[in-house]
Order: structure tokens, then sequence, then C-alpha cells
């Protein structure tokens, strides 16, 4: 599967950088992860927070859907997160703003050394995955909840 | 706050208020070692520069610190010479720092401190972080002779060798990944290990109990307490201690060499990511 027309540009964004200015854009977004969290007012059709065994902190994903069936998700981190995971929480959120959840299951995770760069990604900093495998989860469960409800109509 | 001056070594530590009034001294290189690799990038102490633990301190084609050649390189792109005064300061408690220290003091650098409390210390009281990269003039920085690998760091057969013969062994990891519960520091992803436990025979005291919540040192009489005392260590023991990758390990091998005052220790870096995945290699187990 391509990637979604956000998330594509941000990672041809990426490609084209050198290595200090991928590492500086990497902290701009990483600086932007604060605007990324639940604003007041926001209601949301799913909300997973916890303490991620693989974040070292709280990592909260809320999930909204709109009228067309698109994603939008809002991510708080904890302070112990690491900068990258932090970059990775704003690329996400923007990237993937509007797709479905059934194509953000189909995502392939590859893109994500295409983004950090093949030196930033290693031991003690492969928490940039995961923060893909907890929005791919709550999207999951908004699937398997909307299947149930589906059913239950049709009973 | 000000060091305690029963530490065997005092000198090995300053406190975040004398980095603050010292941070242009020309003998001295504050250097940041982290676990985050962006951290340095995203605000670090002025005037400091970064030593990364991977790509500065290891070798990239064999599980190895540099060779004298590189570390004499990395010191002059640094402007350090021999006389200067490192200080090290990162995040998590000083893990990455300590064992940037220890990489130093295997090539025989004499003059190494730790910020006690490091960053988060820094941070919490306040004080100022930037995001210029300070540029040094090259320095002349003779390669040394030779790694102290004998003197400062313990390798598999070390450690099999100490277990055998009943010699002090410390493991500095949670109590869950030295009963053998799990293969992974807790809140951390797991990183290779095939098999969990402990050395045999190795006694389990977790780095984190030589530390205050604020990231400093326990004074000398509370370090006193946990590993001489209650762990009857005396300071002529030959000692090893190991975590995972040696990380941790680095810090108690600080505490028990600088403050305590222990001069024959040493750390294995190979730790339990070769301990727990070499065939044939003894575990043990608790409950």
């Amino acid at each position: 599967m391509s990637y979604p027309a956000k998330l594509s540009a941000i990672i041809e964004l990426f490609s084209g950088l050198p290595d200090a200015e991928k590492r500086e854009t990497l902290i701009a977004y990483a600086d932007q992860a604060k605007s990324q969290e639940p604003r007041d007012g926001e209601t949301f059709d799913l909300e997973d927070v916890r303490k991620d065994e693989e974040c070292t902190d709280t990592v909260a994903i809320y999930l909204r859907l709109d009228e067309q069936g698109g994603a939008h998700f809002r991510i708080s981190l904890g302070p112990q997160v690491q900068t990258l995971t932090r970059a990775m929480s704003s690329i996400l959120c923007k990237g993937l703003e509007g797709v479905s959840p059934a194509d953000i299951l189909e995502i392939p995770a590859d893109f994500v050394p295409k983004i950090v760069g093949a030196e930033l990604v290693r031991l003690r900093s492969q928490t940039v995955y995961y923060l893909l495998t907890r929005i791919k989860s709550v999207s999951k469960v908004w699937l398997q909840r909307q299947r149930n409800a589906t059913e239950d109509n049709n009973e | 706050m000000s060091i305690d001056n029963n530490y065997a070594h005092p000198d090995a530590l300053v406190t975040t208020s004398w980095m603050a009034d010292h941070l242009k001294d020309p003998g001295i290189r504050i250097i940041e070692s982290n676990e985050d690799i962006l951290l340095y990038d995203v605000g670090h102490v002025p005037g400091s520069v970064h030593i990364d633990w991977q790509r500065d301190l290891q070798d990239h084609t064999i599980r190895d610190y540099i060779q004298p050649e590189a570390f004499a390189a990395l010191c002059s792109r640094n402007g350090i010479t021999p006389e200067t005064t490192c200080i090290f300061y990162g995040d998590k408690s000083n893990w990455w720092s300590c064992y940037a220290l220890w990489v130093f003091r295997l090539f025989g650098h004499e003059k190494v401190k730790i910020m006690d409390g490091g960053r988060d210390k820094w941070i919490e009281e306040g004080r100022p972080l930037t995001r210029e990269v300070p540029h040094y003039e090259m320095s002349a920085y003779p390669a040394p002779s030779k790694r102290r690998d004998a003197e400062i760091r313990a390798f598999y057969d070390d450690a099999l060798a100490q277990s055998r013969g009943n010699l002090p062994l410390i493991d500095v990891r949670s109590p869950g990944e030295f009963k053998g519960l799990v293969t992974h520091m807790p809140e951390y992803p797991q990183e290779g290990v095939l098999r969990g436990g402990h050395i045999p025979g190795a006694h389990g005291i977790p780095w984190k109990q030589s530390v205050n919540n604020d990231a400093t040192f326990k004074s000398a009489e509370d370090l006193r307490k946990i590993y001489q005392t209650d762990l009857g260590l005396k300071p002529d023991d030959q000692i090893i201690a190991y975590c995972r990758i040696g990380e941790r390990s680095s810090h108690t091998w600080f505490v028990l060499n600088y403050l305590l005052g222990f001069d024959k220790v040493r750390n294995y870096d190979g730790s339990w990511t070769e301990w727990g995945n070499r065939v044939g290699a003894p575990i043990e187990k608790s409950l």
C-alpha cells in the first residue's frame, strides 16, 4: 500500500534532507508535540491512556472520527518520552489526519527509518516505532467496536 | 546543596551550582551524554559538547570500544587535551555520563568528574540551556598507548571466574531482571536476550539504590550502609558489576570507585546481553 498523502509528503520532505537538517526538522516536530495534545472541550470516540511499556512513560492516544469516517488523533506524552518519539507523535498526528482507521492498519512501518534516518533508529531509540503500533491498536479497537455495533443492530 | 566531603573522592563530583559558576573556565570541558539521542540538540548546558555513547565511543564493526587513535581524535575535535578536566552530565540519573566517564578512564584520561544530579537537576533548578553548539579549536591529544581493559573492564571469562570463585559480583539491574522474571528493563523494549536470570552467585543491588529522587548520589554514609554494612563488601575486594549493556553498571562502578574508594572494581560491559545469549553460560534464577 502507498502511504497516505500527508504522510507521504512528510516522508518526501525528510528523504531529501541531509542528516543535520533532518535532525533539526525532527526537533522542530518534537517542539510541536505539545500542540498535538487534546484541547479544552474536545471530545473523542476512543481514548487509550496508559503508561506504555515501550515508551518509558505515559502515552495517551485520543481518536476522533469525522463525518466521512476519517481519523483525527491527539497524543499526549509523559516527560520521560524520548525526543524522537515526540517528533513522531507530531508527524503521525499530521500525516494520518483524515485517513480511515481501516487504511491506517495497512500502513507499513518502513517509513520510520526513511524519516528518522538509519543512524537514529538504534538500540534505546526503537520507541519511535511504538507510537504507530499504539495508533494502529486504537484504530483496530474502534473498527472492532463498529463491527460489534453493526452486528447488534442486525440482530 | 554541597558535595558530601565524606566520599572517598569528593572532587569527582561538582554541583549544578558550581557548574553554573564555571561554564567558561578554560581548563574544563563540559560533556553531555544521554540515552535520548536528540536531547543535546533540544538544549544543553552552555558550552557543553555532545559525546554519544554509540556513535562516538563504540566500534561499529565489532562489539568493542573505539581504539586509542579514535579516542585521541574524539578528544582533539572537542578541544580536549590530557590536562583538560572533563565534567560529564546527562539524562537518566547520569547513566550515560558515568558510562562515558568510564570509557575516558579506559583510555587513562585522569581528570574526570560528574555533575551531580545530571541534566534533570540542572533543568529543575531553572538553569539555562542553549541550542548553540560550541566549536573549540582542535587540540593535541596523543593516542594513549593502550586501553586499560585489564584494570577497570571485565569480560565474560572474568565474570565466569568471579562467579566460580565466589567473588563479589553485583547485578545492578531491576529486581525483576535479576530474578529472571523479565528479560528487559521495566518500561523498556526487549533488547534481544534469550535467557533471563543472573550470573550464579551475583548479588542484586539495583543501581537506583545509590541515588536520591533528584538523581543526586546518596550520602557516603548511605552508600556505605548499602555496599559495606548490608552487602559486606570491603574496599580491597575485587568486584565486578554488570547490567544489560554496561551503562547502569558504569553508574555503580563510579559509586564504588570514586565515592566509596574501592579501587579494584571492574565493569562487565558485555553484561546480560552477552551472558544471557551465550551458549553454555550458567544462569541462576531466584524467586
